[in-house]
């Protein structure tokens, strides 16, 4: 199923680097997705204000961190986590695990069965987040490869996909 | 065959197995350094003489440091912080449990604050915050279920913060289980149809789920066939040294195979109907056995076609078209409830609105169904399930098994 090479420095480096874009791109489309779609804010709804979860890979980074302000918004925090409380913690064990994970080859459940993922906090929030980030891989991925990444693909309408995609898309880039 | 591209397994427990097995705790406890142990039950353990056998088996060898059996069903950080201090004050330098899933965990919390030499246990929750070994800890299960008596987590509740807290370590795997036939030979016929169902539900669910792996197959695979070779003989005769034995071992098995390959969607829904109606774990698990089964099938129906040979035999497994064997599996399962059900007189339930509790009333009212699919989302196992599960899921598998009738597989999302 999977496939494992010896691998040299430098392509570890390019996945440092390809990580670090897809946790910066995927922290931002969470904050947008949490204001384009309705079960996503959905979720954020009951997390307390000033509520923070991190998702990154052990022990160096790179991370990135999602909270909800007072004004209860959802915000992306940014990478460093340095001086920040973690609330939800998910931690990859190692570069390769994450490179699996950000390359859509292994869901996020088949990544914690694995061993590779491991979360640290409060379990009924844990799997919140964990439903949040599949609903936002449905918008951000084409269906061909979200259904790699996730154990059912949505039957949502086509309307929904495709519009909530382009806004996410569009507020992501831009960061608001 | 299938195998995971990659998997983490690992239990190192020492198992003593047999008729006579308490004898050698001395020994045990003599490899491991230790010869004053500490025995953590409760009531309803003393109550049936059990400690009374250990006591007996192991005394004229060993000093046992204290007896305590004020292990409530619930037990807390406070039970726990308590049997500490008996732990310090008598100088004992093992803790030997004896008891079901509660006196399991409460033993690792014990062990984690004399070890730690700890004042607030609830630092040492979540994963991998222990750093050390801790001392001798010797697990005598009384109920052949749980499998806790190999699994590296406990769960202890902390009643006045209103909180549940899951402490995993390899540290918190006892250094022993000693399974012995005189520990389960009391138990009613109803507990060992119930928690022999857990360990069922430990095996399958390892087989079929996310995270399942050749090792724990292998474990999964033999308790499936001796408890159903055994359970349903134990329960009418309860008093089957051999059979018990049996029962003692495959869910020693099932412990192994599912704390290395984590339990799916029954637990899922069975954890909430447990918490919100109070309905004991093992009756939860052998209703929503079936109904797992057939909400997964699309999914992993050659796993379950294989769990035919050990669940049904060797003859009906050979007697059964393949591409009928997993259908054959669900229909065993019904029966093997229906079985237990006419076997303990109607006291095993076979799906949720029969569940009574001692005085008769109803113990799962239709109207909390969707307050317990809210609260499945919220559980851990969820994501080790095959399929996603979402809240119409919940729903609608927890109204079939209410009712007691197959799941409408037209309307199972297949994505
Ligand atoms: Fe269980």
């Amino acid at each position: 199923m999977d496939d494992y090479r010896e691998l040299k420095p430098r392509s570890k480096l390019f996945k440092k680097i390809y990580i670090a874009i897809m946790l910066w791109f995927v922290g931002r489309s969470i904050q947008a997705a949490s204001r384009v779609d309705k079960d996503i804010k959905k979720e954020f709804d009951d997390f307390p204000e000033g509520f923070t979860f991190s998702l990154g890979v052990a022990p160096n980074g790179p991370y990135m961190v999602v909270g909800k302000d007072k004004q209860g918004k959802v915000k992306y925090l940014g990478w460093n986590r340095q001086g920040k409380r973690i609330d939800v913690d998910m931690k990859l064990k190692n570069i390769e695990a994450a490179f699996l994970l950000f390359t859509f080859q292994e869901s996020t459940c088949r990544s914690s069965a694995r061993n590779r993922l491991i979360v640290d906090g409060d379990v009924p929030t844990a799997a919140a987040i964990v439903r949040v980030i599949d609903m936002v891989e449905v918008y951000l991925l084409p269906k061909l490869i979200a259904k790699l990444a996730i154990r059912r693909y949505p039957s949502w309408s086509i309307m929904r996909t495709l519009i909530g995609r382009s806004r996410i898309y569009f507020r992501a880039i831009l960061g608001y | 065959m299938y195998s995971p591209g990659y998997y983490e397994f690992c239990c190192r427990v020492k198992i003593v197995a047999g008729h006579q097995a308490l004898e050698k705790i001395p020994g045990l406890l003599n490899d491991l350094n230790a010869n004053k142990p500490l025995i953590l039950a409760d009531k309803g353990v003393t109550g049936a003489g059990l400690v009374k056998i250990l006591s007996a088996a192991i005394e004229n060898q060993i000093e046992i440091g204290s007896i305590e059996d004020d292990i409530p069903q619930d037990s807390d950080l406070k039970v726990v912080n308590h049997l500490a201090n008996v732990y310090r004050d008598k100088g004992c330098d093992a803790i030997i449990a004896v008891g079901g899933g509660s006196v399991m965990d409460t033993a690792k919390g014990v062990n984690i604050v004399v070890s730690e030499n700890a004042d607030d246990l609830m630092k040492f929750s979540g994963a991998g915050t222990l750093k050390h070994q801790l001392k001798p800890l010797i697990a005598i299960p009384t109920t052949s279920g749980t499998g806790s008596e190999v699994t590296v987590a406990a769960v202890i509740a902390d009643h006045q913060k209103n909180k549940k807290m899951l402490f995993t370590s390899y540290f918190l795997l006892p250094n022993a289980a000693v399974l012995d036939s005189r520990m389960t030979l009391t138990l009613p016929p109803f507990f060992t149809a119930m928690t022999a169902m857990d360990a069922m539900t430990h095996a399958i669910e390892a087989y079929t789920c996310l995270a399942k792996n050749p090792i724990s197959d292998a474990h999964a695979i033999r308790a499936i066939a001796m408890i159903s070779q055994n359970l349903l003989n134990v329960v009418k005769n309860p008093g089957d040294k051999n059979g018990r034995l049996a029962l003692a071992n495959a869910a020693t098995l099932a412990g192994v195979a599912f704390s290395n390959s984590m339990v799916g969607m029954v637990h899922t829904l069975g954890h909430s109907v447990g918490a919100i109606c109070h309905v004991p774990h093992g009756t939860c698990m052998s209703i929503f056995l079936p109904y797992a089964l057939e909400y997964n099938f699309h999914k992993i129906e050659s796993f379950i076609a294989e769990i035919l040979f050990p669940l049904g035999g060797e003859d009906m497994y050979r007697s059964t078209p393949k591409n009928q064997r997993a259908e054959k599996v669900i229909e065993l399962a019904r029966k093997l409830n229906q079985d237990l059900f006419d076997a303990t007189n109607g006291r095993h339930s076979r799906f949720l609105k029969e569940i009574k509790d001692r005085e008769g009333r109803q113990m799962v009212p239709k109207d909390k169904l969707t307050e317990i699919a809210a609260t499945a989302l919220g559980d851990g196992s969820i994501f080790y399930n095959p399929e996603e599960l979402d809240y119409d899921d919940c729903l609608m598998v927890l109204n079939a098994a209410w009712e007691g009738v197959p799941l409408d597989r037209s309307r199972i999302k297949k994505g």
